[in-house]
């Protein structure tokens, strides 16, 4: 994996050779035209970007001549020194001069040295002649050797890259069924070719994957600017620490979470932190830290919000529910603070006292928690009163492939992602108890909800489930525990197939409505099979809940 | 090519030129059915068909078509044409069709054929057939054949919103 500079290195060499291309483009248009304006307000910007990239990478000799052609070309866009005579040689060898210095950068040499050059330029800043040394002759042989280059970065739009990655999630699809027809014909050359095939289409799709992958740094990287106006505006003072900018994630994934994100952090200087005067009334420091960072577990990548501020008021937010009618007061009483907490990212659930330009509109976590549903992600959070709240983001590093249990309801297969599942259990009837209609087993020490999936799945109506009853158990129970917004869930399943890693389809239209299925995908066999939406069971369970 | 008909026509037939239009012709129950051809995107095997709990029960379920995953409808069901007894074929064929922004199979019992006649043929269907409980008019008219017989034309755009698709059984609309 390479490291962050070796990354930015090569960013800022593909900028380089793009601005010296366009340098040489626009210098040569305004050696036949004097008076092009474009051509010289373009190249004003040129050394003006190259001149601050130059000197943010630390190469300041390179930095230094673009700073003083851009002063050159200052005065000649405001008609002090015209483009003529011994002023073109000069700027020429200029560019020449940034371009070997480009080169060096990129061969990870010594820049070459430009004080004669910088000494030129400084003369006709000034208004003077340049000193020009007499090996012109010299020099014309060595520009007709001058190789030319292309750069080693290739940009490429991401919906190309989508496009690859479709395909190779079909191919994907092609080799599993393919692999599975060798097996079963037991062909020992197919099966070899299968295999082989199996290792190829493995290495494909990582090197896909691997070509969308980009630093978390890009996202957060615009983050303190946000926290600085939204601080401003709600005078606070916020000091915001970033790290794991490295943690390597799929663009898109990126690109969807940017909103629930910049959600987070608008809340959290916002809700979370206290202005000074409370701050230092609560004995806390002046400044309010908000911590951004990315980190890898396992699969996943975790991106976390952490405030060190007044923590959610669990109590508030049980009161605001019962107001809200979300759920009845005696139930309310009964609920652990997750559980509380979990009402939160209720569509509307606002928690603002007063309605500010940030925040306190309505326009609540709800958002977050849209955005990670769609991802199969999840959303943990963490609180202490009068400590601070952390806001952790589970997501996947990629969108391409999951990994899922396949499990068996009626003879027909469902993929329950990994993500959502926390175990299986194989219960015998005496570790099933019934509690108020519905079957309970203790797990962890937690008492977890069983339902069979059976039901869920193929009752029809939006009435409650039937009460559960012990007479419905007979033999040992497949269980899959599912995990969503910290509510465990046991889904009684026929059988369990295996593990496998899937590549999902969305579900076309008009069966896209069903928000029970996250998807499809195709097994080896060519069977198709459903992805089962754990988010969304886990809702219908509740609202179905006798 | 309009063009150089309505040049060459004298202007006292312009009135009918010969406008055919090509159908896909099926049966259903007892009855032929037809779609206009560029509907249609194409005929095949219906291929292995995956139960799709919370549909409706004339939605078949689910198939891999072609990589593309669509909906199979059973439109003898939909419809409610099929004869007591008279169970669906071991092999049935796909008509898949495009809707408005997506591809549906149709479920039909013998191979499709193609058939081709002239515009006027199909008159307008009476008021009083179109299913009083739909909002959308699915029946583009009926064709009335030489030889006897008559083709049910069918406009599957119409037919196939996805309200209609989604109609579910009673009140047990799931979000």
């Amino acid at each position: 994996m390479k490291t962050r500079d070796q990354e930015y290195r090569e960013l800022f060499m593909a900028e380089a050779l793009e601005y010296y291309d366009s340098m040489s483009r626009h210098l040569s248009e305004l050696e036949r035209n004097p008076d092009a304006g474009p051509a010289l307000n373009e190249l004003f910007r040129l050394m003006h970007n190259l001149k601050a990239n130059a000197r943010a990478m630390g190469f300041n000799d390179l930095g230094e001549v673009a700073h003083h052609l851009e002063t050159l070309f200052g005065l000649i866009r405001d008609q002090e020194r015209t483009f003529s005579g011994s002023l073109i040689k000069v700027v020429f060898s200029g560019v020449d001069a940034l371009g070997n210095m480009i080169r060096a950068v990129g061969a990870g040499q010594p820049l070459p040295d430009a004080t004669a050059l910088l000494d030129n330029l400084d003369r006709l800043v000034r208004g003077e002649e340049p000193i020009l040394e007499a090996e012109d002759a010299g020099e014309s042989e060595e520009e007709s050797s001058k190789k030319m280059e292309l750069s080693d970065l290739v940009y490429i739009q991401v919906k190309k890259l989508d496009n690859l990655l479709n395909l190779v999630g079909e191919l994907v699809i092609d080799r599993d069924r393919i692999m599975t027809l060798a097996q079963e014909l037991d062909n020992p050359a197919l099966l070899a070719t299968a295999q082989h095939l199996f290792r190829i289409s493995d290495d494909l799709q990582y090197s896909v994957m691997d070509a969308r992958l980009v630093g978390v740094g890009v996202l957060l990287n615009k983050f303190p600017r946000v926290v600085r106006d939204v601080a401003a505006a709600e005078h606070k003072e916020v000091e915001l620490t970033m790290s794991g900018q490295d943690v390597q994630i799929d663009r898109n994934i990126l690109q969807i979470i940017t909103d629930a994100l910049l959600h987070l952090v608008r809340n959290a200087v916002s809700h979370g932190l206290e202005t000074t005067e409370q701050r230092l009334k609560a004995g806390k420091a002046a400044v309010g830290q908000l911590t951004l960072s990315a980190l890898t577990e396992r699969d996943d990548v975790l991106i976390q919000v952490r405030d060190d501020g007044r923590g959610i008021d669990t109590e508030a937010v049980r009161r605001k529910a019962v107001d809200r009618g979300l759920v009845s007061a005696n139930t309310a009483a009964t609920l652990n603070e997750q559980a509380v907490w979990a009402y939160l990212f209720e569509p509307g659930f606002s928690m603002a006292q007063q309605v500010t330009d940030i925040s306190g509109r309505g326009v609540g976590l709800d958002v977050v928690k849209l955005a990670l549903d769609s991802l199969g992600g999840q959303l943990r959070v963490e609180s202490e009163l009068g400590v601070g709240t952390t806001f952790t983001l589970v997501l996947p590093t990629s969108i391409a492939v999951k990994g899922a249990l396949l499990v068996e309801v009626e003879e027909r297969p469902y993929a329950v992602p990994l993500l959502h599942t926390d175990t299986v259990l194989s219960l015998h009837p005496g570790q099933i108890s019934v509690v108020g209609g519905v079957f309970i087993t203790y797990f962890q020490e937690q008492s977890v909800p069983l339902v069979p999936l059976r039901q869920l799945l193929y009752d029809e109506g939006d009435g409650p489930l039937p009460l559960a009853t012990r007479d419905d158990i007979t033999g040992p129970q497949q269980v899959l525990v599912v995990n969503y917004n910290n509510r465990r869930l046991g889904l009684v399943v026929d059988r369990f197939i295996r593990q496998q890693n899937i590549v999902i389809k969305p579900l076309s239209k008009p069966l896209d409505t069903i928000d029970l299925f996250g998807g499809v995908t195709l097994l080896g066999s060519g069977q198709v099979c459903l992805v089962l939406d754990v988010p969304a069971l886990t809702r219908l369970f509740l609202n179905k809940r006798p | 090519m309009a063009e150089i008909e309505l040049a060459t026509t004298p202007k006292t037939e312009r009135a009918k030129p010969a406008e055919l239009v090509q159908l896909i012709v099926f049966r259903l129950g007892d009855e032929d059915y037809g779609i206009r051809i560029e509907q249609v995107k194409e005929v095949t095997v219906t291929p292995e068909v995956a139960r799709m709990p919370k549909t409706p029960p004339f939605i078949k379920g689910i198939a891999n078509l072609r990589g593309d995953i669509i909906a199979i409808l059973d439109l003898e069901e939909r419809f409610r044409l099929r004869p007591a007894g008279r169970p669906l074929p071991e092999r049935s064929y796909t008509v898949a069709v495009e809707a408005a922004d997506y591809t549906l199979g149709l479920m039909v019992r013998e191979v499709p054929r193609p058939f081709t006649l002239p515009l006027s043929q199909i008159e307008p269907a009476p008021e009083f057939v179109q299913d009083a409980g739909t909002r959308d008019k699915y029946l583009e008219g009926i064709a009335k054949l030489p030889e006897g017989g008559i083709i049910i034309v069918l406009d599957m755009r119409k037919l196939l919103t996805p309200s209609e698709v989604l109609r579910l059984p009673g009140k047990g609309a799931s979000s």
